[in-house]
């Protein structure tokens, strides 16, 4: 069980004028401001979840998972895993977890693969028989056994995430933070991730914390959504609740051989409703209209449409999730 | 307790074989490094062969225990820079580059971690030339042997080591709120050239630096001062001792509150 219980932080920032003169300037006169990066933030996970933790860039995501993994020295707020304290025992909390940044590797740059996995074994003291069969669980389902003695600077990026990700295993810790782990990885090696994540987190009730910007992971993998946003929470619920929620978006998509049929369709006028709700877009016999299904009943909107003009062929699309998140990302709904 | 310090010397065991292999792998870069360095320590040996051989008398002391002197610095310098050079990553990039979130995801010290990970081979060149200097002189001045002075001078090259990493820790944790600090880490660093020549031969303003502010004549000049003459072991070995472990504790504890600060970088 974790709980993330008011978890504050709060950076100091200088500010500086432009060029060199400005920086001279604050040499000798700082300015400073403080920024709160992460405001007051709650949840709890429980034992055996896997959480998808998103926000846009610079909303706050990677403070607070730092903050959560034993890095950043919370301002104010607590994060405890099974009731221990990164701030008040960092070694006995890290135990727990294991921890994977997609853009940075804790392996040794210059030494085989498999030298690092006997490091670890040491830092983290895992017996010798629990390590064997623990490197023979990872092998099978990270797939390591093609370049376990292959130096670590020669492995490819998939490679490397994978061995990246059975080093934060290793020590079979209770919780895994799984910081962008698809990144920059081809379709293949994605799948193969997103399965091993997810055989891992059914076979061993692994709770899982990912962040990532596809979106693909996170309905793939997550069963809950946490998104933040400037330091704050903003959605705290399942997929399907996160769709209804917001997901009142509809995409009509017509084929109609008048040319004028974007001028002739009034939709605003027609239902009275924000030009921002409706946005209509024709590229050549292709019209697609978006539009929110709770303001216009789709059905009202379709035999509007085909009462203006001669439609060839229809269809109704449900928004997708990533076009509800880059709606909420931009602040148009929510 | 017992527990403890026999993980961490296993730690450090394991850290060490790692760096040996790391060297192993890139065995060009690795042998031309040690020849470049000794190279430089040499040409080092006969520049103060030089000089001294033109001032064979300084301030009472001759130009044999003046080398002697000079060698014995080079031991404790030799030895922290063997083993404890990866501090200067710290101050250089680990904290700027955020590097240093991985020590802090790992359940072992993160001090002790950074301290043993890297191993300095080129340190290799002032332990020899070191102790060839000390070979040297050794013959030529008259020490009295005792086992009491063995054991003073061991205790002195240990403690003397640790004047040097008490002040790359302290100074290297600087960088955990200004996010580097290679160059204080350099400053304090470079005095230690002061401390290899009798401090006698300095004016008070560079004596008084060199022996209460920045305490390097504490890892050289004193303590073999006491080899050399027999003076004062309690003032020439002890502070040595109490400077060394005052100037840890100083250096751990501004690494711990650094820790507290540390901001990492965006990912």
């Amino acid at each position: 069980m974790i709980e993330v219980n008011n978890l504050r932080k709060e950076f100091k920032k200088t500010i500086k004028d432009p060029g060199l003169k400005g920086s001279i300037k604050s040499l000798f006169h700082p300015k400073t401001e403080t920024i709160a990066a992460v405001k007051d933030i709650s949840f709890e996970i429980a034992d055996g979840e896997i959480l998808g933790f998103i926000g846009p860039n610079g909303a706050g995501k990677s403070t607070v998972i730092k903050m959560l993994t034993g890095i950043l020295t919370p301002t104010s707020g607590t994060c405890t895993i099974n009731g221990k304290n990164p701030t008040h025992n960092r070694k006995n909390y890290v135990r727990e977890i294991g921890v994977v940044f997609g853009q940075r590797t804790q392996l040794w740059w210059d030494l085989p693969l498999r030298e690092t996995y006997g490091v670890l074994k040491e830092i983290y003291e895992v017996p010798d028989d629990k390590f064997k069969e623990r490197m023979e669980f990872l092998n099978e389902v990270l797939e390591l056994e093609d370049f376990i003695t292959s130096p670590v600077r020669t492995l490819s990026l998939g490679q490397r995430m994978r061995a990246d990700i059975a080093a934060s295993l290793l020590h079979s810790p209770k919780v895994l933070f799984l910081d962008e782990p698809t990144i920059g990885l081809d379709v293949v090696v994605k799948h193969n991730i997103r399965n091993a994540i997810e055989y891992i987190n059914k076979k061993e009730k692994t709770t899982v914390i990912l962040t990532t910007h596809d979106l693909a992971d996170i309905e793939m993998l997550a069963n809950r959504i946490v998104m933040i946003d400037k330091g704050s929470n903003v959605f705290d619920g399942t997929i399907s609740e996160l769709k209804s929620k917001y997901g009142q978006i509809r995409e009509l998509n017509f084929d109609t051989s008048d040319a004028k049929a974007r001028e002739k369709l009034a939709y605003v006028k027609q239902f009275k409703t924000k030009k921002e709700d409706i946005i209509v877009e024709q590229e050549g016999n292709m019209v697609k209209v978006r539009f929110d299904s709770s303001i216009v009943p789709v059905s009202e909107m379709l035999s509007y449409t085909l009462g203006k003009i001669k439609v060839n062929d229809i269809s109704v699309k449900d928004a997708d999730i990533e076009e509800i998140i880059a709606r909420l990302y931009k602040h148009e709904v929510g | 307790m017992i527990k403890q310090i026999k993980r961490m010397m296993r730690m450090h065991r394991i850290f060490v074989t790692q760096e040996l292999k790391r060297m192993m792998e890139y065995k060009a870069n690795f042998v031309v490094g040690v020849i470049a360095f000794l190279l430089g320590q040499i040409t080092n040996i006969l520049f103060i062969w030089i000089i001294f051989s033109q001032i064979p008398d300084l301030m009472g002391w001759n130009i044999n225990q003046i080398v002697f002197i000079y060698g014995f610095s080079l031991i404790p310098k030799g030895i922290d820079h063997l083993f404890f050079d990866n501090l200067w990553m710290i101050g250089h990039f680990y904290v700027s580059k955020g590097e240093f979130d991985k020590y802090l995801t790992r359940p072992i010290n993160t001090l002790f971690h950074v301290l043993v990970e890297r191993l300095q081979i080129d340190a290799l060149g002032e332990l020899i030339m070191g102790i060839s200097l000390i070979c040297v002189s050794v013959p030529k001045v008259s020490i009295v042997w005792s086992l009491e002075k063995v054991a003073l001078t061991i205790v002195a090259i240990v403690f003397a080591t640790f004047i040097y990493t008490g002040i790359k820790i302290g100074t290297a944790a600087i960088a955990f709120w200004t996010k580097k600090s290679g160059n204080i880490t350099y400053m304090f660093y470079m005095v230690n050239d002061f401390a290899k020549y009798p401090v006698t031969i300095y004016n008070n303003t560079v004596r008084g630096i060199i022996t209460y502010i920045i305490p390097f004549a504490f890892t050289a000049f004193y303590p073999a001062c006491y080899i050399l003459t027999n003076a004062n072991p309690l003032y020439n070995v002890g502070m040595t001792v109490i400077i060394s472990i005052v100037l840890m504790t100083i250096g751990i504890v501004i690494w711990n509150r650094g820790i507290r600060a540390y901001e990492s970088a965006g990912s």
